[in-house]
């Protein structure tokens, strides 16, 4: 790597120029002079390790893999039929949207109160809601899944069966744990801080005295919210959503660990694919599928908080 | 008075947040009162109290090995990421390139990517060259994923110094290293330190890249948990699980400490 930096260091400025006129280049060099060159060191390491892998990946799944494994020409879509024609591969599809939706929908219904409270409530409390909603990022997800799975426990020990069993509200333990809902609690449960998050820094950012001019002027609450709260924190509320469902759509440990067969979600498929049957063209095509999944909701996302923002400008 | 919460409005939003929080604490929670029960197998209520498990949990070497192994993984991964991560930003900040926005972009690229298929794409990457030095594998690897979260901490905190600091610095005889050294780093410090914290942070905790590039001889705790999951039904597992929490608390009181949560999350 050339460090421009030092190089001029060296370069006292091209011989025959007066002595003025080289400190004056020499300064412009080490007062102006730029430091585009330090991009370099992580755009290459991105572009080795990451875009080319990830593109590479992505056309394995038009290519073809012969019997000893060899992957090449010649190019098919075939892959892709296979996905959308065989139900097998199509409900999991569904499943892992229908459950990203729905995760990403209670996460925002749940997370205005949370992040109100952080907003407007007072010290003591944002300060250990703060506290709950960022230390459990710090765990791993793999022991928040385990959690989960001694809660929702299928037998009698499980924590939930357990106190239902006591309150005697059931009579017998109820099939919690492996089961589409399952996933859903324990998603919401891992990505609920990224709903929180950019909610609560998007909720800051409203001036308190509209609200308040809102309940002045006789407003009842949910009107409020309805009118003035909801629209203007609607970036924070695109980010969260967007974080959540890509989060979600592209989990592997939470439907490993507490959902059953039936909620199998494209990231368990790819695993499989590629452990399992060691079909990589297959298991390229549904992470494909997955990534475009992912990356279109990001530049709907884009999209709109970007028309939002030209708007603003507008007036 | 303005903005502060009252009336009957208030006290659903506490009691929802309360609850939220009774949910977000739960499986935590359980996992800790687990780890001291005195039973063969995991069930609730525990049986009877003991610290028995921790015992046998450090002198189980898979477990200490993969600890350690974590430990080491993640610090190489911070450091590398620092070292890649703080020019780059600084670079998109102070450069005059043309397609600055995009190369932030693309440099924050992996956090939206699911990376679940990064490890995939590693893995096949890896294996066509047949690299098989492990160790490196996972710390490329771990640095693909954590190096954004550099960017986007550092990024934010460089976009609030001023640059005429820097010019007036220069003019006066700074070189560039001490430029850096006493007039911006003192500034982007609490940037730097959030982003080696959510560095070490995603990479101690991380399963979904290193279970594609992870074999039995190097294999980080995630890994090593997951594993035990299951195949080990007693409470030891839970007893592990309590460890890597309370690592977790004592990392989440250092960016507290050194940052400050709010702002470490942008808040």
């Amino acid at each position: 790597m050339k460090v421009a930096g030092s190089e001029t260091d060296k370069l006292p400025g091209p011989p025959g120029t007066g002595a003025g006129d080289a400190l004056g280049g020499w300064l412009h060099r080490q007062v102006v002079g730029s430091p585009n060159w330090m991009i370099l060191p992580l755009l290459v390491f991105l572009a080795v390790f990451f875009f080319m892998p990830a593109i590479k990946l992505m056309l394995f799944s038009v290519m073809t893999q012969d019997p000893q494994g060899r992957i090449g020409t010649p190019l098919t879509l075939a892959h892709y039929v296979r996905f959308f024609q065989v139900p097998l591969y199509t409900d999991v599809l569904w499943t892992t949207i229908r459950i990203s939706i729905i995760t990403s929908v209670i996460a925002a219904i749940l997370a205005y109160p949370v992040a109100i409270v952080l907003v407007r409530g007072n010290i003591m409390v944002t300060r250990i809601v703060t506290l709950i909603i960022i230390a459990p990022l710090a765990v791993s997800v793999v022991v928040r899944a385990y959690g989960w799975q001694l809660i929702l426990g299928n037998g009698p020990t499980g924590l939930l069966n357990y106190v239902l069993l006591h309150l005697g509200l059931i009579s017998e333990p109820l099939a919690l744990l492996f089961s589409p809902v399952a996933v859903v609690v324990g998603s919401l449960h891992i990505f609920f801080p990224m709903m929180v998050l950019p909610l609560a820094s998007a909720l800051g950012k409203i001036d308190p005295n509209l609200e308040q001019a809102g309940r002045t002027l006789g407003a009842p609450a949910w009107k409020v919210f309805l009118r003035i709260t909801l629209p203007l924190s609607m970036p924070g509320l695109v980010a969260g959503v967007t974080l959540v469902f890509s989060l979600s759509a592209g989990a592997y440990v939470i439907p490993a660990l507490i959902g059953g067969p039936s909620s199998q979600m494209l990231g368990n498929m790819v695993e499989q694919q590629i452990i399992a049957v060691y079909d990589w063209p297959f298991g390229a095509t549904i992470a494909t599928i997955l990534v475009l999944i992912v990356l279109a909701i990001n530049a709907l996302s884009m999209r709109l908080m970007g028309g939002r923002r030209i708007r603003e400008n507008q007036k | 008075m303005s903005g502060k919460l009252t009336g009957t409005s208030a006290v659903m939003l506490y009691l929802i947040t309360a609850g939220m929080m009774a949910f977000v604490l739960c499986p935590i929670v359980l996992i800790v009162i687990i780890s001291f029960s005195d039973g063969y197998f995991v069930s609730f209520p525990p049986t009877g109290f003991t610290t028995s498990w921790y015992v046998s949990v450090f002198q189980n070497a898979e477990f200490t090995g993969a600890l350690l192994f974590s430990f080491v993984l993640a610090v190489g991964t911070t450091l590398l990421s620092l070292l890649l991560g703080v020019p780059a930003a600084f670079a998109i900040v102070r450069g005059n390139f043309p397609g600055r926005a995009l190369c932030k972009g693309l440099l924050l690229s992996p956090l939206i990517f699911p990376v679940l298929i990064t490890g995939l794409a590693l893995l096949q990457l890896f294996s066509s060259y047949g690299w098989s030095t492990v160790k490196l594998n996972l710390l490329i690897a771990h640095t693909v994923v954590t190096s954004p979260y550099v960017i986007r901490t550092v990024l934010t905190s460089l976009e609030l110094v001023n640059p005429a600091l820097e010019e007036a610095a220069r003019t006066l005889g700074a070189t560039r290293w001490q430029t850096f050294r006493r007039v911006i780093f003192p500034q982007i410090a609490p940037g730097i330190a959030s982003g080696a914290i959510f560095c070490f942070m995603v990479s101690f905790d991380n399963y979904p890249v290193s279970m594609w590039l992870a074999d039995s001889a190097n294999t980080p705790v995630p890994v090593v948990l997951y594993r035990q999951i299951g195949t080990v039904f007693d409470p030891s597992v839970a007893t592990m699980s309590s460890i890597i929490i309370g690592l977790s608390a004592v990392v989440v009181l250092a960016l507290d400490r050194m940052v400050g949560l709010r702002r470490a999350m942008a808040m």
